[in-house]
């Protein structure tokens, strides 16, 4: 079953572009990576999605439901953590997160404790005295407080320190494993790889991709380093499927997608010093997504 | 509810603040009357060697100063002023704060509808005003009794009062339409100040140049003068009525208007 289905979804802020046709979908219990860098419609996306915007066209349903006309009751059983955190300056943590609960029925406030402890966070401490890193925190509880069936978060791990990062990811495991749904949205392959089963690349308000995480890394992309003796030729390699070709003096560096024995053929008669196949990094693999065509 | 002890909690301080203004403004203005009415001078003689122009513009048209009630209703035009101010300010605000504050990430993505946290924000407002308003009418009929043989004048203030309260939430309603409708809280104070002061100006080229009668009819501070108050008792039916129904129209808008509206993060 689907808990999140977006459908040719396009948002436009007047004639500045916002996100277009963006379509995927999240099953039920994955823990679902959205990629894309700064700008790219990640947060358009998500904000549609708890009908903080209104999108120009297309249509996006939680749990079989419309997100903009059942907004306030599929809220009920959505965690979201925003990419940036704010709060109402002049509050406690504990005054903020009781005011977030308020929300809620059937809270069990013994749980906001129980998440600080997990996140270290100090709750009675003035929201304007905690640094960009234990806002955070504020948000990862407030999302989390209500034991929600999907949880949305948005560039979560920004000022954590990798021990927290640790301890937040573990968090959301045992959420996911509880029978959480989570759409996990970020700019950092790593965090990404570490959590996902799936991932939905965007870039320029369109999505390029939607894969299997394991699949893309392992199965489909070589990394090729070769070193020349003199003058390089690179249209030589202008082979379909070859991507992010760079040249460093005597050095070529690509990715290849596709049947190995190509590349191969290729080779052959060429004066090499040097070849190094490897098992490209997920930053890599993006890389070409991630790069603007002009 | 939640929402509603918020914007109490955050309106607190300045409530405290104009009210305290208010009631000073109220004492210091009794204080000159009793200056006027010790000083055995002919007010009507003194009065009349100003420019008319130079009268309207501070309110004092033809009501006689050296009664309690004449002085009293001069007024009338500094509370509409500051009571205008301070509810369109209100309105403005508690409608934009989570986008000004950046929270609206956090309020509006609970499990309740976009009008379940306009209305007790508006409703938080009603209660500012009154509150607004029944200190004004408690430190008038002090300072007023204090100056006038221990006689308050209370049922002239009391249909003051509820004048004063008519225009309150008309402008409780106009700040809160600019701010559901404009960008910003910023954008939305600034028009919000910017009407106040262009009503303002109408009330007083209506009073300098009878041909500007017609204008009366756009700015709320010709609605009510404080002399037909204070001195006649009379509140204009009409007037009330139309306030009322033109705030209404006001709410309502603030409330499609916020429905439609993309929240900034």
């Amino acid at each position: 079953m689907n808990v999140i289905e977006i459908n040719q979804l396009t948002k436009y802020y007047g004639k500045h572009r916002g996100i277009e046709n963006v379509s995927f979908s999240v099953e039920e219990g994955e823990i679902f990576g959205f990629i894309g860098p700064n700008g790219s419609g990640k947060s358009t996306t998500i904000r549609a999605l708890l009908s903080l915007i209104h999108p120009t066209s297309g249509s996006a349903t939680i749990w079989g439901r419309d997100c903009i006309k059942y907004g306030s009751e599929l809220r009920r059983d959505i965690g979201y953590l925003p990419s940036e955190v704010f709060y109402y300056e002049h509050m406690k943590v504990i005054e903020v997160l009781n005011y977030s609960a308020s929300f809620y029925d059937n809270v069990d406030y013994t749980r906001i404790q129980t998440l600080a402890d997990v996140m270290d966070l100090d709750l009675n401490k003035r929201i304007d005295d905690l640094s960009y890193g234990n806002k955070k925190k504020v948000g990862i509880v407030q999302g989390l407080l209500h034991e929600p069936k999907l949880i949305i978060l948005d560039e979560p791990t920004g000022g954590l320190d990798p021990l927290m990062q640790q301890k937040f990811f573990d968090l959301i495991r045992t959420e996911n494993k509880k029978g959480a749904t989570v759409l996990f949205s970020s700019h950092i392959l790593s965090e990404v790889q570490k959590l996902c089963g799936r991932v939905a690349i965007i870039k320029d308000g369109t999505i390029v991709k939607i894969e299997n995480i394991r699949d893309m890394q392992k199965h489909n992309y070589k990394k090729f380093t070769l070193e020349y003796k003199g003058l390089i030729d690179v249209h030589h390699f202008n082979l379909e499927g070859i991507t992010n070709l760079t040249l460093n003096e005597n050095t070529l560096h690509f990715l290849f997608k596709g049947d190995i024995n190509r590349i191969v053929a290729r080779l052959q008669d060429q004066a090499l010093l040097n070849l190094l196949v490897e098992e490209p990094s997920l930053e890599e693999i993006f890389m070409h997504y991630y790069q603007k065509e002009d | 509810m939640n929402v509603f002890k918020k914007e109490m909690k955050a309106n607190v301080t300045s409530l405290i603040i104009w009210c305290c203004a208010q009631v000073f403004i109220i004492y210091a203005g009794m204080m000159k009357y009793q200056g006027f009415a010790d000083s055995n001078v002919d007010m009507s003689k003194l009065m009349a060697g100003f420019p008319k122009e130079i009268m309207l513009i501070f309110g004092v048209g033809s009501v006689d100063l050296t009664k309690v009630a004449g002085f009293y209703s001069v007024f009338f035009l500094y509370f509409m002023l500051l009571a205008a101010i301070h509810a369109v300010m209100f309105g403005a605000v508690a409608v934009s704060r989570e986008e000004r504050d950046h929270c609206a990430d956090f309020l509006y993505t609970k499990p309740i509808r976009r009008f379940q946290i306009i209305m007790p924000k508006l409703i938080a407002g009603v209660i500012n005003i009154l509150i607004f308003n029944m200190v004004t009418f408690g430190a008038s009929v002090f300072f007023i009794s204090l100056h006038n043989n221990g006689d308050g004048l209370f049922s002239q203030v009391s249909v003051t009062m509820l004048a004063l309260f008519i225009l309150q939430l008309f402008f409780l309603a106009l700040g809160a339409m600019f701010g559901a409708v404009l960008k910003n809280t910023k954008l939305a104070t600034s028009v919000s100040g910017a009407c106040i002061l262009g009503f303002f100006l109408v009330s007083v080229a209506v009073d300098l140049y009878d041909k500007l009668a017609f204008l009366e009819i756009i700015t709320p501070f010709k609605y009510f003068e404080g002399s037909t108050l204070m001195i006649d008792e009379q509140l204009s039916f009409p007037s009330a009525v139309i306030l009322l129904i033109v705030s209404l129209i006001l709410f309502t808008l603030t409330f499609f208007a916020f429905n439609k509206r993309d929240l900034k993060t």
